[in-house]
């Protein structure tokens, strides 16, 4: 068992003043930078020994104005602004997507998963299938149950591009999913869709 | 005599024999029968410690030559290079010269290798099972499962190290370097896959607006189809009213293309 006392030692150099690490051998270079970034975000930190916290309760600063911008982009949706929404979502996902790293990704997947699905929402309103398409599954991913609306989304998207038989096949695997999950009673749209689908493809 | 001689000397030299026997084994009976299984003993514990030794030599030889199941640990080595730098060198051209390598920055490398190590952590975890069954099933060899044994075994330690380095930093940090770490990974997945996601907006933007041109173009066809039909229809209804003949229709059918002349016959038909 070698391995545990031995170790190589790497060409490393510190600049003085900005105390960023830098080496000579190019392979390690993306690894370097990942360092020097953890390192940026530890000296940003005002906890006590400079260590970062456990993850459970992250700063609530970050959410409050996630949220305040999720609302701010929801209430232009409503008044029909959709350029406004865009850009207040595209704000709170960037905003969600910089948290420091070591905080719960499960807050991350709740987040984006809303505000990706809010967006695709959005675009469908601007009928740019394509991209409501694609922030839907994306919303999807994030959070595959309790999230009928975002699956009936990525349905209705491809349906609108005629791609039915694609379409057909991801209500089912939504259904599967939500058939299961907690919002087993919000079911029916996305059923009404597949039987829509269903229809469709009959007659073609 | 001869017969005498032999036989005095016979007798004496049993005399001799045994005359020599008593003189011998007189003084030291019990030494010289411990003698000989010590010596026996010796040979077979000699022997065996001598075999045994040479086996566990060759097997940690053996285990030694066994390849890693993982590549080398960067970040550790990162972390273990920053501990043992000499500053002083390291800090390049600087005008003030580092005393010491900052803290942050060695935190940071050990946050770093923490979550490589969950990675690899990870990896083990989800290997295992899959192995032992073709393990038993004869699929894969036994050195394969020393190497995963010696990985195992190896994480156990790194881990074990890391705590109480970052304890040694600052107290209980050890309790939840590896939450932070895990946490840390599973945002890196979360944004890999949303990345992957994400870059196929181009890609679909550009098939959706090529097929939306297609189906526009396909339907202003289809209009200009349509209208030349009813054109044609119209005509030939126009024709058959002037001339009142059959023949003269298909004429101008003909001549109004295909979808025109299906749509034509049919009128006729619904005329007659």
């Amino acid at each position: 068992m070698d391995a545990i006392d031995t170790y190589t030692q790497l060409p490393l150099s510190i600049d003085p003043a900005t105390k960023a690490i830098s080496t000579s051998d190019p392979s390690l270079t993306p690894e370097i930078d990942e360092l020097n970034k953890m390192n940026r975000a530890f000296l940003a930190l005002d906890t006590p020994n400079q260590i970062p916290p456990p993850p459970a309760p992250v700063n609530p600063k970050r959410s409050v104005q996630i949220t305040k911008l999720k609302d701010s982009g929801n209430a232009s949706y409503k008044k029909g602004q959709y350029g406004d929404a865009l850009k207040m979502y595209d704000l709170a996902i960037r905003m969600a997507s910089d948290r420091p790293t070591w905080e719960a990704s499960g807050l991350v997947r709740e987040e984006l998963s809303t505000l990706y699905g809010n967006r695709a929402q959005t675009l469908m309103a601007q009928q740019a299938w394509a991209e409501a398409a694609v922030d839907a599954e994306t919303a999807v991913e994030m959070k595959k149950v309790g999230n009928v609306k975002a699956w009936w989304r990525r349905g209705q998207c491809l349906r609108e591009m005629g791609r039915l038989e694609e379409a057909a096949e991801w209500v089912k695997i939504g259904l599967e999913f939500e058939r299961a999950g907690p919002d087993k009673g919000s079911v029916g749209e996305l059923e009404t869709l597949a039987r829509e689908l269903g229809k469709a493809l009959d007659k073609s | 005599m001869d017969n005498n001689s032999t036989f005095n000397s016979s007798s004496n030299s049993t005399n001799g024999t045994s005359d020599g026997f008593q003189f011998n084994a007189a003084p030291k009976p019990f030494w010289t029968n411990l003698l000989l299984p010590i010596i026996y003993l010796t040979i077979l514990i000699g022997s065996l410690y001598t075999f045994s030794h040479v086996y566990r030599q060759r097997k940690i030889t053996k285990a030694a030559r066994l390849e890693n199941w993982f590549p080398p640990h960067r970040q550790r080595d990162i972390y273990l290079s920053l501990l043992h730098i000499d500053p002083q060198e390291a800090s390049e051209g600087g005008e003030k010269k580092l005393s010491k390598v900052p803290d942050s920055v060695l935190k940071a490398a050990l946050l770093r290798r923490a979550v490589e190590d969950i990675q690899r952590i990870v990896v083990l975890r989800s290997s295992k099972p899959a192995l032992q069954t073709l393990l038993q099933r004869g699929s894969v060899g036994d050195e394969l499962w020393q190497r995963f044994l010696r990985a195992e075994k190896e994480m156990e330690e790194e881990v074990k190290d890391v705590v109480n380095e970052a304890n040694a930093f600052s107290p209980n940090w050890g309790q939840t370097i590896f939450q932070s770490a895990n946490e840390i990974n599973q945002n890196r997945l979360i944004k890999e896959r949303i990345a992957e996601l994400q870059s196929q907006i181009e890609s679909e933007k550009a098939w959706w607006d090529k097929k939306r041109a297609g189906i526009s173009s396909d339907f202003m066809k289809e209009l200009e189809e349509e209208s030349t039909a009813s054109k044609a229809v119209e005509a030939a209804i126009a024709a058959s009213k002037k001339n009142g003949s059959s023949d003269d229709d298909t004429v101008i059918v003909e001549s109004g293309g295909q979808t025109s002349a299906q749509g034509a016959a049919k009128k006729n038909k619904a005329k007659k």
